[in-house]
């Protein structure tokens, strides 16, 4: 699903935030990328998402080699993963089924489609309820839950997370793990930027280790 | 559950087809060009601000161009009333006069000719500079008898050509033909033609700076929308569809009431502008607009505004690219 291969990304000729990174990820995998802030984590999402491209080395996503896709592409390649960030990133000027729709929207999904796709969506992370609710009336724990809907709402086969459990408790937090778990569960790759070691832990997945641009542990769980 | 369900249900997703897909993007361009709008009344004060800008940047070539389209119908009631004095030697006997008048007036190129003898011509001269008596004192009358002479093709080269023929006629003096002042008129016209074409485009490029600086405040206010529809998937058409919309309303907008500006100040001037006419002889209204002229600034205005648009929005979408 995911091959980096001797990956290397350099700011501004100097700063250098990755250095010969390989790994693979297969299909239907559910891997936790750790390490400090300033380890590369969030650079290796940058480049899974297309919005930077490696200044060194080759990533292939799902066929795609993300360093020759041209950028009339890269709306296309994007819209086959989901993306869950920190700050879940909703738009707080529409409704959570609005907000989870947004990706069917841009695919041109048909209005009928929209409205299924979405509810079973909001369904699989307990929140139909309040389909009609403003992302502002909702609690931390549910804007990530909101979040996540719209990262899996189109079905991607790849879902990307980037310290999705960053500002919740504990309780929550495993609340979340556990639904990126029911989406591995169907067939989906994960891959989950943490540094939240303790749950990382508990959870026996595969762990990526970065430290300073370097991938320096990779760890079965079970 | 029923066998259709479970099979739309299919783990890979189906491709809609691609009917629906335009079915689908026909009501989202619906949807966007209505939420588009709606975001510009939820600012009402600044939407004005912008309207009015573009509306007085449209106004002014506008006023020029109608003026010059007056000025333009000026010149043809002017070309109407063309006509040739043609002085005839004064040794000529009033007989012989009215020889050359019939001479003249059997030319194909010429319409209606007068005579005017001199004793009419004195006549005249003295009614018309109130002279009174002034002219009792002279021994003999000092005027020429004269023809005006109506020319059938009313250009100045027409005009002009007829004189120095009417020059060559035995018993003519002279032969005036007063177009140099149309004819100046003319140059000035076409000097006022590019005057406002070089206005109108100055000012088409202001519409256009008015609604791409007016767009690149919406694209900074919804940045983290865009960033995170492009994030999703969105491409650059989907990102750039409702700040389109958005300056697309602007300029229909402006362009509105750019031609409400128009007809108040058209009315304004109107009745000054006829009597200033009629004082000149001629009956002459400034002429409006009118549909297809109304039509067309619409449609430039609305135009500008997309293009505004387009361009403010594509600045942004620039620095969006991945490096």
């Amino acid at each position: 699903m995911i091959a980096f291969e001797h990956v290397g990304k350099r700011y501004g000729g100097r700063f250098e935030a990755l250095a010969d990174v390989n790994f693979r990820l297969s299909r239907g995998e559910m891997v936790f990328l750790t390490g400090h802030s300033g380890a590369g984590k969030s650079s290796v999402l940058k480049l899974l998402t297309c919005l930077e491209r490696p200044s060194r080395g080759r990533i292939v996503v799902a066929g795609h080699d993300l360093g020759q896709l041209g950028s009339v592409r890269i709306p296309f390649y994007r819209r086959q993963i989901g993306v869950v960030f920190q700050n879940h990133q909703l738009l707080f000027d529409r409704t959570v089924f609005d907000n989870v729709a947004l990706p069917l929207l841009i695919q041109g999904m048909p209005a009928s489609d929209v409205a299924r796709r979405v509810r079973a969506a909001l369904d699989k992370v307990g929140l139909l309820h309040r389909e009609r609710a403003l992302p502002i009336e909702l609690s931390g724990g549910e804007q990530q839950r909101i979040g996540i809907a719209r990262a899996v709402v189109h079905k991607p086969a790849l879902l990307l997370a980037d310290e999705p459990t960053g500002n919740l408790d504990p309780q929550l937090s495993a609340d979340i793990m556990r639904l990126f778990e029911d989406f591995n569960r169907i067939g989906t790759t994960v891959l989950i930027a943490s540094h939240d070691l303790a749950l990382i832990a508990r959870l026996r997945h595969r762990v990526l280790r970065l430290k300073d641009g370097r991938l320096i542990a990779d760890e079965n769980g079970s | 559950m029923s066998e259709r369900m479970s099979s739309r249900r299919g783990a890979n997703q189906q491709a809609p087809s691609f009917l629906q897909q335009r079915r689908a993007w026909q009501a989202h361009h619906r949807q966007v060009a209505r939420d588009s709008l709606i975001r510009l009344r939820q600012r009402p004060l600044g939407t004005l601000m912008t309207l009015f800008a573009i509306a007085v940047a449209l106004v002014l070539p506008a006023t020029l161009w109608l003026l010059l389209g007056g000025a333009q119908v000026l010149d043809r009631n002017l070309e109407d009333t063309a006509q040739l004095t043609v002085y005839l030697s004064p040794s000529l006997e009033e007989a012989s006069a009215r020889e050359v008048a019939d001479k003249v007036r059997q030319r194909a190129d010429v319409g209606r000719v007068e005579l005017i003898t001199a004793a009419e011509g004195l006549h005249q001269f003295q009614a018309s500079l109130d002279l009174g008596d002034a002219l009792q004192g002279l021994d003999h009358n000092p005027l020429p008898a004269s023809l005006v002479v109506q020319p059938v093709t009313r250009t100045p080269e027409a005009v002009a050509a007829l004189a120095m023929q009417l020059r060559q006629v035995n018993g003519v003096d002279e032969a005036s033909a007063d177009m140099q002042w149309l004819e100046r008129l003319k140059q000035l016209t076409r000097l006022g033609q590019r005057i406002v074409l070089a206005f109108g485009a100055l000012f088409a490029l202001g519409v256009l700076l008015i609604v791409g600086n007016t767009i690149r405040l919406a694209v900074e206010n919804r940045r983290d929308e865009i960033e995170v529809v492009t994030l999703i998937g969105a491409t650059h058409a989907f990102v750039r569809r409702p700040f389109l919309y958005s300056g697309a309303w602007l300029g229909l907008g402006g362009g509105m009431l750019a031609l409400v500006l128009l007809a108040v100040g058209m009315g304004w001037l109107s009745s000054p502008l006829s009597a200033l006419a009629s004082s000149y002889g001629t009956d002459w209204e400034l002429p409006g607009l009118g549909f297809e002229g109304s039509l067309l600034l619409l449609v430039c205005s609305t135009v500008l505004g997309w293009l505004g648009a387009w361009i403010a929005v594509g600045r942004h979408l620039a620095r969006m690219r991945p490096r």
